[in-house]
């Protein structure tokens, strides 16, 4: 059962298809699923160009040694989370 | 480089290597060189495959099997290159001189924010780079490798020159790309291998000597992605007709940094044509200097990428990438981006 996006999660899935230039329509993401290997099927490059479009979008850097880096790019819903509480 | 080749050479010792570089930095360069005569002439006899693969690139390079004493004297060279590796990491006296060419093109990208990506290959010696780079306080070069092919050539990095590990970053996850942006962000250099596909990666293909070959996409799509410019790099080998021999460091203009995500398609295409007739002009010019010890042609048709089996992409790749997963889609880089 797919869950439904947040509108926030459906802006960061936007951002995603945007700066990967996906052929996706951004709604049809599950906000829960993987966005690498079996998921999406995205590349730890196309992560570096989510990160890039982040930080241009929100100002937000995001930073090598962070630990929490496999978690924040885990699925579409960790993302958006991260993102929305280093934006606050 | 080779790490194929080293990895084959090593069997996981450090102990061997450590000895050698004993040896080679108290005996000195001189002697280190003979002693490489009988080291050289074991791994020709006990190593076929390197010996096949060899004459594989001979053929296409100069259109006829090559003499055995060829392939003997390349060889060698790729053991002096080892060799030298002691002296130039630990700045001994005996360390050989090198030739810098074309940098010029390059230092306006240093320390002003922006960087530039260096593309090699497996011709020539990278740490005669790395040697050199670390004379220049000012300059930071960072050499990416990737983790499973260059673990044991790490281990080896780390006894030949202890500081290696700061300046060789091996690319694992998405952090260790992080880190690759924010080397470039403080007008550093990093350096990426264009020449060797590991299996199951992204694919180009691309006329390398006359015969189709595989390139690996991925440095492509990461240097697009880091939107700076690329540069072709080599540190070749040169020996006079006196038997004297200096390194050659060379920096070539390939691309200026990549545009929006839209174009990217063709400039990866270009860059990938651009790396390969500049990687083909300098194996004519040094032709000894390829250490791609296996059959460059052959290997890379074993087998469709990992990611082009059927559901392995994702629902989101089918429009954009499926061409060029593909091993009968000729020349198609950067199929990507363009729909």
């Amino acid at each position: 059962m797919k869950s439904e996006q947040t509108d926030f999660e459906r802006e960061i899935a936007q951002l995603l298809v945007s700066s990967l230039n996906l052929a996706l329509d951004p709604v049809s993401i599950d906000p829960e699923a993987p966005l690498f290997r079996e998921g999406l099927g995205l590349d730890s490059i196309d992560m570096l160009e989510i990160a890039l479009a982040i930080s241009q979008h929100y100002g937000i850097q995001m930073r090598s040694d962070d630990p929490e880096n496999a978690t924040i790019f885990a699925s579409l819903r960790t993302l958006a989370a991260a993102i929305k509480a280093r934006r606050a | 480089m080779a790490e194929a080749w080293f990895e084959k050479r090593e069997r996981g010792s450090g102990w061997g290597l450590r000895i050698g570089r004993t040896l080679a930095l108290a005996l000195g360069r001189r002697a280190g060189r003979a002693l490489l005569w009988p080291i050289t002439a074991y791994f020709f006899c006990f190593l076929r495959e390197g010996r096949v693969g060899l004459r594989r690139y001979y053929e296409a390079l100069e259109g006829h099997p090559p003499s055995v004493a060829a392939l003997f004297a390349h060889y060698l060279t790729f053991a002096r290159t080892i060799l030298d590796r002691a002296y130039l990491l630990a700045r001994h006296p005996d360390a050989p001189p090198y030739d810098i060419r074309g940098f010029e093109a390059v230092s306006p990208f240093l320390g002003q924010g922006r960087g530039a990506v260096l593309l090699g290959a497996h011709l020539g010696s990278f740490d005669a780079a790395r040697a050199a780079a670390s004379l220049r306080p000012d300059l930071k070069v960072q050499v990416i490798m990737n983790v499973g092919v260059s673990r044991k050539l790490n281990e080896a990095l780390r006894v030949l020159d202890p500081g290696a590990q700061d300046s060789i970053l091996s690319l694992g996850g998405a952090a260790s790309l992080l880190r690759v942006k924010e080397i470039l962000a403080d007008g550093g250099l990093v350096g990426l291998m264009g020449d060797r596909p590991l299996g199951g990666e992204l694919t180009y293909e691309a006329e390398f000597l006359g015969r189709m070959a595989r390139f690996p996409l991925g440095p492509l799509r990461l240097a697009a992605t880091l939107q700076v410019p690329v540069f072709f790099f080599t540190a070749l080998y040169r020996k006079a007709a006196s038997g004297a021999c200096r390194y050659e460091l060379v920096f070539e203009p390939l691309c200026g940094p990549a545009p929006e995500v839209a174009l990217r398609g063709e400039w990866m295409r270009r860059l990938g044509e651009r790396y390969v007739d500049t990687l083909q002009a300098y194996c004519r010019a040094a032709p000894d200097n390829w250490f791609n010890f296996y059959d460059f042609w052959q290997a890379q048709d074993v087998g469709p990428p990992r990611r082009a089996t059927p559901g392995d992409g994702g629902p989101g790749r089918v429009g954009g990438r499926a061409p060029m997963e593909r091993s009968d889609a000729p020349r198609d880089v950067g199929a990507r981006g363009e729909r």
